[in-house]
């Protein structure tokens, strides 16, 4: 085993853990950490698959963004003494721990069976071939995306608009 | 000559599938609006992988699969904005934001 497996593995162990992390810590502010955590671990995964524009897009949007939104939400939603533990009853516990089992076997043996292994082809995708592809076949979609994220920021500036005008 | 670690498909795929088993888990486990789009973007981080070690290792000659992971962040990015300022419209009419005691609609 040489190093780069061994770094490999410690990514898998960071990944995991920052995912069971920001399921099951008790207060919220910890599932945040767990997520960024995940997502360090998702950029380290994307390096090894060859896609580091990718890695960097992860770090950027989720890291960058997506939590910090998610941070300012925590602030602006009262104060943290007020809030509830983020612990429910037993019984969602068991209900949630039933579903995603099912879900993991399930998906588990369709992995097992479907894919063949073994076979590793090189692959070399740089920014340069993700643009090709974007601008060739995907145009449409691209425009898309950039068509919902100004919907998405005018709809969250009117939702903010809205509840000043009511208060 | 032996395969790597990093160099095989079901790794990849069983990282994602956990993530999706811990992103199912906590949309039901948790008890605030918060956490469960903290476990939704759980669920949507295991299919880009998902999608990116498809495409890695049985199509290695077009890219399409990173196209995807690309277009599913931007979907990410806009989906916890609008869900986040409906959050905190449902902590400003409420007090709290509690996914079960939000029952207005049920009732």
């Amino acid at each position: 085993m040489n190093t780069a497996e061994i770094i490999f593995l410690l990514v898998i162990v960071i990944t995991m853990g920052g995912a069971a992390m920001a399921v099951l810590s008790g207060s919220i502010i910890y599932a945040i950490v767990g997520l960024v955590t995940a997502m360090c671990g998702m950029a380290g995964l994307y390096v090894y698959l060859h896609s580091s524009f990718l890695a960097m897009m992860q770090i950027l949007i989720y890291v960058g963004a997506v939590t910090i939104l998610i941070a300012f939400a925590i602030m602006l939603a009262g104060p943290l003494y007020r809030r509830p533990r983020e612990w429910t009853t037993l019984g969602k516990f068991t209900a949630a721990l039933g579903v995603a089992l099912v879900t993991f076997v399930v998906f588990s043996r369709f992995i097992g069976e479907a894919f063949p292994t073994g076979y590793a082809p090189a692959f070399g995708m740089g920014t340069r071939e993700i643009g090709q592809v974007f601008f060739d076949r995907l145009l449409l979609p691209f425009e898309l995306i950039s068509l919902l994220v100004v919907v998405g920021i005018l709809g969250a500036i009117m939702l903010a608009l809205i509840s000043r005008g009511r208060r | 000559m032996t395969i790597l670690l990093y160099d095989q498909l079901h790794i990849y795929l069983i990282i994602a599938l956990f993530l999706l088993f811990c992103g199912i888990g906590g949309v039901i486990y948790r008890r605030t609006l918060i956490g469960m789009l903290v476990s939704m973007e759980l669920i949507l981080n295991g299919a880009s992988l998902n999608l990116v070690a498809l495409n890695r290792f049985l199509v290695p000659e077009n890219s399409y699969g990173l196209a995807f992971a690309l277009i599913i962040m931007g979907m990410a990015a806009a989906e916890a904005a609008v869900a986040l300022s409906i959050i905190i419209l449902i902590y400003r009419k409420y007090q709290h934001i509690e996914g079960e005691n939000l029952k207005e609609m049920k009732d």
